[in-house]
């Protein structure tokens, strides 16, 4: 379809996005409340309308002038520059006056900031698209300013409240709570008395061994002097710290170990999967997708109560077919394990796109060339795989850091960084020290997060170009193809053993002693657990699509347009990214707990959290997948004289579409099964069914937690497949549509 | 792709328009007992009273968390059950406010002295062990009579207790502790058997369900939590120990600055009601002592005759100060201590 657009000389078109926006402001400002009497945010209050209040409030009156102003202006017959002047103007001082407005008052903001900051705000980048000050077009302009506003109510303030928790106590700044953490010996022993050894004299060792060996090693291959000297030193103190944290005790101490391990064993599993996924000549294949995301579909805690179920000292396999007593699972390993199973799926979803995108054809180039299999791997394969392997490692290393369920239900009593950011807030609140507990969870993040970004430097990875390639995956070598399968067989049997015995534990009267059948535990939710399902089920298919959208458009922002503070925006919105839920889980109720932005005790926070936490897997894969498309695409679309808001919903939109949907679905799924962001935010009217299962586990009531556990379960295997079907559908309408053009 | 991301919209608009029916009267409860408990009343008050009952389970010491979260905007009406000490704290920090009930005088005169008129009485229960025989027969170990035997090294991995910062129970243990030997020999006592600890539980009845399964041996929590356990068919025994042990007089609290309080009496009143009480042991497993004298005890119920039951200070122990400044050393001294 073509469109011709054409300019009648002499005469200005009158700017629709101006006066739509501006309209939309004013209506809103004028109709709509500016504050609410309690939580509830959708009460309607009559006399805080703007109509209501205009003619006591200057500041309102002067608002709705700016409103009324900005639409006019559309309506302007002058040039588009002059207009955009006009509509800077009108839309910063539109919006700065509502904010300060609201930040005056001191009273929960209602509708009619909402509708004005946001319209003021779209007034504000069409204005400074038509100036030419931001390259872009309105819609893309306006999307920077709305993006950058959320931003920083919602990643950025929160982790400021935190920061600021951690230092200032009772209006005094004090690093009395900081200091006070960090030397409790739950924090970090690196010498533990309980032990007759000296584990600092230890470390050094290690410290020493690892040095000269780099160093002898640079020798030998006759390295510059330089860099020996730098790799020897970088050995030498990393090993010994590692060590030192090995050997020490501590919540630090087993935090770290644990995301290291299960980091590197869910990231390995999943890149393992998700070449079988693609490349394996074996029957299994077919099984990969469905199995290697299962564990996801559940709260990563339900498979440490399996665990138990199976591996505990009167676990089914320990005690009841190999007749052992032990409690080996009962504790760090245990914890490791069932994190292992819990976020493999995570890598593996990361890493399914990267080995699903990349072009055969380079492979088939490499072969021609006479390479073997193996050698592909290593020189095409692996490097166009890094970045996704770093990212899964990364986001698994922040899952494993931030999750509490575990550690709690299995940890046997070992402190980990989460468990005690959960008992300072729930068991003593004590804010200021969750939030050093925050600050230091969030070091260690944006530490990985920074490595990671200085490994995968500014390499290009462009492999979808628009042009056909033609080319098959290639198949991978024999033996690697069956030792992977191997452990996935393993895996799977696994997997389904656990499952299966949440499934016979909801519906057994008491697991390990009468396993006789019944419903009392199903029945047994109708009172409360049944209401939480359905909660939980809304309030997370409210947040998957702003979830999802706002990711991806973030993603699209800050990989194909450029404007000031881009980088800013880029950081920020991955800040989220790097920072555990329970962090921010603190920050939201020391942000949101008073004042203009009063937002606990509500649902939409529950929303919030989950559309800012999710949001930024859309970010990864939304760039992962247009790094993947050949900017000349768009390009052409613009020649074409479409817009942008038109070219991403007709030229990028479906070409990333699988990555969107995947999105969404993870987003929904995330929510469903989310726990650590949202346990501080939970009230009785908005209980979640991953905070009951918890609490049925924890009180006491087993049979009830795997009766609703196994609810969720097939729940979530339905909406997925659901999901899948119809994304094949549309696979299958895009395929008859190509063929038709 | 449009179709569908229409159909979800429409969904949407849908469900948002089935979720804001208005609600009629509710009163919204931060219950501490046992989950069936809670469900039970959430079942039965409604019907009886016509308001409609929403809850959130939080253990004792959470509870208190939160009610100190929300002390400028209480989204709570009655704090319903958990150990009186919280509920002391709670009132001396001005989250709670007493109310005299109508059936003040039905409520047993030992209970209603022992608060003090911090909080209204809601039931009694004794501190113990359950026990796992068979897995301590399967290690040769005997079982302990005493809250020393416990520090025994032989002990080592087989022993659950409740974390005293989340728990109530683990609270009163702490504190019954303190009671009977002194502040530092309890805190020796706790460190020594902190080696032996496999697992601190975030709620008072988990080492129960603990030893149950058997994944320890003893479990140290309210007995009435163990006689569930029993009564759910799990092969264990439950005991207190011979040198003394503390008790718990459940509590009931009016969220002080609740916009519901009319609502927030009502279910007050209803809970103290022979009636209401009694649905704990029939269908909430609760098996405590109910504080309405008028309320027939259940025949399961633990009863104070049959153990060394300390005279357990509430007014003392249930202080801000103390209770805080215990909590703290053991998180400090005995939590934290490496094995």
């Amino acid at each position: 379809m073509a469109r011709v657009l054409t300019v009648p000389a002499g005469r200005v078109q009158p700017n629709l996005t101006l006066l739509g926006w501006g309209g939309v402001t004013f209506v809103g400002a004028l109709l709509l409340p500016w504050h609410r009497p309690g939580r509830d945010l959708f009460t309607f209050v009559a006399e805080a309308t703007g109509l209501a209040l205009a003619p006591s409030s200057p500041v309102i009156l002067a608002i709705l002038m700016l409103a009324a102003a900005a639409a006019l202006t559309g309506l302007l017959p002058r040039p588009e520059a002059v207009r955009g002047r006009a509509a800077v103007f009108a839309g910063a001082a539109g919006a700065l006056l509502t904010i300060g407005y609201t930040v005056a008052a001191r009273r929960p903001f209602s509708g009619a900031e909402v509708a004005a900051v946001l319209g003021f705000l779209s007034v504000l980048g069409t204005g400074l698209a038509l100036t030419g000050v931001l390259r872009v077009d309105a819609f893309l302009a306006g999307s920077i300013l709305w993006v950058t506003v959320f931003v920083m109510i919602f990643i950025l303030y929160p982790l400021w409240a935190v920061l600021q928790a951690a230092v200032v106590v009772k209006g005094q700044l004090t690093l009395a709570v900081v200091i006070d953490t960090l030397t409790s010996p739950g924090f970090l022993l690196v010498n533990n008395p309980a032990t007759p050894r000296n584990e600092t004299a230890m470390a050094a060792t290690v410290g020493g061994i690892a040095a000269i060996f780099v160093a002898t090693v640079g020798a030998v291959r006759r390295r510059p002097v330089r860099r020996i000297v730098g790799w020897t030193l970088g050995a030498g103190i990393g090993a010994g710290l590692f060590a030192a944290l090995y050997l020490g005790y501590g919540a630090l101490r087993n935090s770290v170990l644990l995301a290291v391990i299960v980091g590197v064993c869910a990231t390995g599993l999943g890149f393992v999967f998700a070449l079988l996924a693609e490349r394996s000549r074996l029957r299994t294949r077919r099984l990969l997708g469905p199995f290697s995301i299962l564990p996801i579909i559940t709260p990563p805690f339900v498979l440490g109560l399996a665990m138990i179920y199976l591996f505990g000292r009167r676990g089914f396999v320990t005690h009841g077919l190999l007749g052992l007593s032990t409690s080996v699972f009962f504790g760090p390993v245990g914890v490791a394990v069932a994190q292992i199973l819990a976020f493999a799926p995570i890598a593996y979803l990361v890493l399914e796109g990267v080995v699903q995108a990349m072009d055969a054809a380079l492979e088939e180039a490499a072969e021609t060339l006479g390479a073997s299999r193996w050698y592909v791997l290593r020189t095409v394969v692996w490097p166009l795989a890094r970045p996704g392997i770093a990212n899964a490692f990364l986001l698994v290393a922040i899952e494993s850091l931030a999750d509490f369920g575990n550690p709690i239900i299995l940890g046997g009593g070992k402190g980990f960084l989460a468990t005690e950011v959960f008992y300072a807030i729930i068991g003593r609140f004590n804010p200021n020290e969750a939030a050093v507990y925050g600050v230091v969870l969030l070091g260690m993040t944006l530490s990985i997060f920074l490595i990671q970004r200085y490994w995968l430097g500014r390499a290009s990875y462009v492999t979808v170009t628009g042009k056909p390639s033609g080319a098959s995956p290639r198949p991978l070598p024999a033996a690697l193809d069956l030792t992977a399968t191997a452990v996935f067989v393993l895996w799977a049997v696994l997997i389904l053993a656990l499952y299966g015995s949440v499934f016979v534990g909801s519906v057994t009267k008491l697991w390990g002693f009468d396993y006789s059948f019944t419903l009392k535990h199903l029945r047994d939710l109708s009172p409360q657990g049944w209401n939480v399902f359905w909660t939980t089920t809304k309030l997370s298919a409210y947040a998957a699509i702003p979830s999802t959208l706002l990711g991806f458009l973030i993603g699209y922002l800050v990989t194909r347009t450029e404007f000031p503070g881009r980088t800013a925006l880029e950081f920020s919105s991955m800040l989220s990214f790097a920072v555990p839920g329970t962090v921010m889980g603190i920050g939201y109720i020391l942000a949101f707990n008073q004042g203009a932005l009063l937002l606990t005790g509500t649902s939409v926070i529950i929303i919030l959290a989950f559309v800012f936490r999710n949001m930024p897997v859309g970010i990864r894969s939304g760039v992962a997948a247009i790094h993947q498309i050949d900017r000349s695409l768009e390009e052409a679309s613009t020649m074409l004289r479409a817009n942008s808001a038109l070219t991403l919903w007709r030229i990028v939109i479906p070409l990333v579409r699988s990555a969107l949907l995947s999105g969404l679905v993870f987003a929904f799924v995330r929510a469903m099964t989310a726990v650590s962001q949202v346990i501080f935010l939970i009230t009785p009217q908005h209980n979640l069914a991953t905070t009951q299962i918890l609490s049925y586990i924890e009180y006491g009531s087993q049979g009830r937690g795997a009766a609703l556990a196994s609810l969720l379960t097939v729940f979530m295997v339905l909406v997925i497949l659901v999901l899948y079907l119809v994304n094949r559908r549309l696979d299958i309408g895009a395929a008859r549509e190509l063929a038709q053009t | 792709m449009r179709k569908v991301v229409l159909v979800v919209l429409a969904l949407i608009v849908a469900s948002l328009g089935v979720a804001s029916a208005a609600p009629g009267g509710k009163v919204t409860v931060l219950c501490s007992p046992n989950l069936a408990w809670c469900d039970a009343v959430k079942a039965d008050f409604p019907k009886a009273t016509g308001i409609a009952f929403e809850y959130i389970r939080l253990s004792s010491g959470e509870a208190l968390a939160r009610l100190r979260a929300e002390r400028q905007n209480p989204s709570l009406d009655v704090w319903f059950g958990g150990t009186g000490d919280p509920h002391i704290v709670a009132n001396e920090e001005g989250l709670t406010e007493f109310v005299r009930p109508r059936a003040w005088n039905d409520l047993r005169p030992e209970f209603r002295e022992a608060v003090a008129g911090k909080y209204i009485p809601l039931y009694a229960g004794i501190l113990g062990w359950a026990i796992n025989d068979r897995l301590l027969k399967e290690k040769n170990l005997p079982v302990p009579t005493s809250w020393k035997d416990l520090a025994d090294p032989r002990y080592r991995g087989l022993i659950a207790y409740p974390n005293p910062s989340t728990s109530g129970t683990g609270y009163t243990m702490v504190a019954t502790l303190v009671q009977l030997f002194g502040e530092q020999q309890a805190f020796d006592l706790l460190k020594a058997i902190h080696k032996n600890v496999a697992q601190y539980t975030r709620s008072g009845a988990a080492p129960g369900e603990l030893t149950g399964r058997g994944e320890v041996a003893i479990g140290i929590t309210f007995i009435h939590d163990a006689v569930d356990q029993v009564l759910k068919g799990f092969p264990i025994s439950y005991n207190a120990p011979r040198d003394g042990t503390g008790y718990e007089i459940g509590g009931l609290s009016l969220v002080k600055g609740t916009l519901n309080r009319a609502n927030a009496l009502a279910f007050i009143e209803w809970a103290l009601t022979p009636n209401a009480q009694r649905i704990a042991a029939e269908q909430g497993q609760s098996y405590q002592i109910p504080s309405n004298s008028k309320t027939q005890v259940p025949r399961v119920a633990p009863r104070f005759e049959s153990f060394r039951v300390i005279k357990y200070d509430f007014v003392k122990y249930g202080s801000a100060a103390v209770r805080d400044g215990l909590v703290r050393r053991w998180t400090r001294e005995v939590e934290t201590l490496p094995k």
